[in-house]
């Protein structure tokens, strides 16, 4: 089973929980920055109704946090939770581990696939500087462009049409 | 800004039969030509617009 494991920790910890997500060997990630308030801060608060009152105590008590979430093998979980532990020793942090019922990933039509960007170079003097230098030629499906990785100079064409031949 | 006829090859599915196949691929001047050895589908591209940079 695949686990979603969420660890939320302070903005200046980021970097420690993600080097030490990585060095755990976790594959793809994704990161949410957000306002958070800990259950010791709110207690005791009660918010008055309006919204500028709301949004104000938001912008005053709660604390930027960063909330880094991976889907990881359940067998590796425990493995990984110990490194983010052991690298955040004495700071403040949370992890949660929810189980995955079912992960369904769709990928782009194949439509889209068959017009993906093509990249090609051809090494000639650039019209513009001159030097004999590599110039890229980038096609997409309704436009293309060229230019001199040496100076920069860059020509657009976009698409005219096409034309198909009877066999 | 005169430009020689350039031909490069490129191989890809084909946009309009599917199969890998190369696809040789014009360039010149005012126009870019794309056309698969295999079924003959062409696209033509016709020259926009250039962005020239300052000279050193």
């Amino acid at each position: 089973m695949k686990v979603h494991l969420r660890v939320f920790v302070e903005v200046e910890n980021l970097g420690k929980a993600m080097n030490a997500l990585v060095d755990a060997g976790i594959t793809g990630f994704y990161v949410l920055e957000y306002k958070g308030m800990s259950p010791q801060d709110w207690k005791g608060f009660s918010i008055k109704e309006d919204p500028k009152s709301a949004v104000g105590l938001i912008r005053d008590y709660a604390n930027d946090a960063m909330l880094i979430c991976s889907v990881v093998d359940e067998d590796k979980t425990d493995k990984i939770v110990e490194e983010i532990m052991e690298s955040l020793e004495g700071e403040k942090y949370t992890i949660l581990e929810v189980p995955i019922k079912r992960i369904i990933v769709n990928y782009k039509q194949k439509e889209s696939e068959r017009a993906e960007t093509w990249l090609l170079e051809k090494e000639v003097p650039c019209f513009y500087c001159g030097e004999n230098a590599v110039q890229r030629i980038r096609i997409d499906m309704n436009k293309a462009k060229i230019w001199c990785t040496n100076c920069g100079a860059a020509r657009y064409y976009l698409v005219k049409g096409v034309e198909k031949e009877e066999k | 800004m005169v430009v020689k006829k350039w031909k490069l090859e490129k191989g890809a599915s084909c946009y309009n039969c599917g199969d890998a196949t190369i696809h040789d691929v014009e360039v010149d001047q005012y126009n870019i030509k794309i056309r698969c050895r295999d079924c003959g589908f062409a696209r033509f591209y016709a020259f926009h617009m250039v962005n020239l940079p300052d000279k050193k």
